[in-house]
């Protein structure tokens, strides 16, 4: 069940992933013009339409994370520090942290997206979003390192 | 009055207390993972791990909403000039400072 849970939470971070990094490209390089490369592809999509989903994404990433997150605490973590893998503990100690940080910052992240018409709050609503997007790239690369330690089904 | 103006205090909140929780392990609960039991207050480890994180989530949400909640009783044209930058400043400020508490992981 839990290994389940944890392709799940993978599979989620994945969307969120993409959603938020699509968000952040289009809100600091938006391209004026679209033409048919990928990389105007990239700059060009409407960044407001990504919110919610990436709100959605996010609180159902973090619900899963948190049922796995107990296996991670009994017996994930004792190995890591059994093998004295502290750098990895440490990591994952943060990612815990910055999730929750992450999570406290959404009603702001919706509330500045939701004026995104308004030019005048443009500066707080980039770096809201870009400090939500290297939360979740950071909490993504930490997690995929370590269940790459532990490794799959062990 | 809209309450969604009190959204970027919860936040700029939310990580402040959150950070006051983690230093002063201020949870209302406790979940003993491996007994699979939830106990009150912050208990001490029983058989396997205590977890907090759970009761930390919980406190810094109630804190947060009170601290957004009293918020709003500051008239809008004078929370208008406060400066919106103080709501990823202090997360970011937050998340410094947590890489000081962790720094042992990393410089052993």
């Amino acid at each position: 069940m839990l290994t389940v849970l944890l392709i799940v939470h993978s599979l989620m971070a994945v969307g969120l992933l993409g959603a938020i990094t699509h968000q952040t490209v289009g809100v600091w390089w938006p391209a004026k013009k679209r033409t048919g490369s990928f990389v105007s592809s990239l700059r060009s999509v409407p960044s407001m339409t990504y919110t919610n989903a990436v709100i959605v994404l996010f609180i159902l990433t973090m619900i899963v994370g948190s049922i796995i997150y107990t296996e991670y605490r009994v017996s994930i973590r004792v190995t890591l520090q059994d093998y004295r893998m502290y750098v990895p503990e440490g990591a994952f100690e943060l990612k815990e942290h910055v999730a929750s940080i992450a999570l406290g910052l959404l009603p702001a992240y919706w509330y500045y997206w939701r004026q995104s018409l308004s030019q005048d709050r443009a500066t707080t609503r980039a770096m809201v979003t870009t400090l939500v997007a290297c939360i979740v790239w950071y909490n993504f690369l930490v997690g995929h390192v370590v269940n790459n330690i532990r490794g799959f089904g062990s | 009055m809209s309450i969604a103006r009190a959204f970027p205090v919860f936040s700029a909140a939310f990580a402040v207390i959150y950070l006051a929780c983690v230093q002063y392990n201020l949870a209302p609960f406790t979940y003993h993972a491996e007994l699979m039991q939830w106990g009150l207050g912050a208990q001490p480890p029983r058989q396997g791990p205590a977890m907090y994180w759970y009761g930390w989530l919980t406190t810094s949400t109630l804190g947060a909403t009170a601290v957004a909640a009293l918020s709003l009783a500051v008239p809008a044209s004078l929370a208008k000039r406060v400066w919106p930058g103080f709501v990823w400043l202090i997360p970011l400020g937050v998340i410094a400072a947590f890489v000081y508490i962790l720094r042992g992981y990393f410089l052993r």
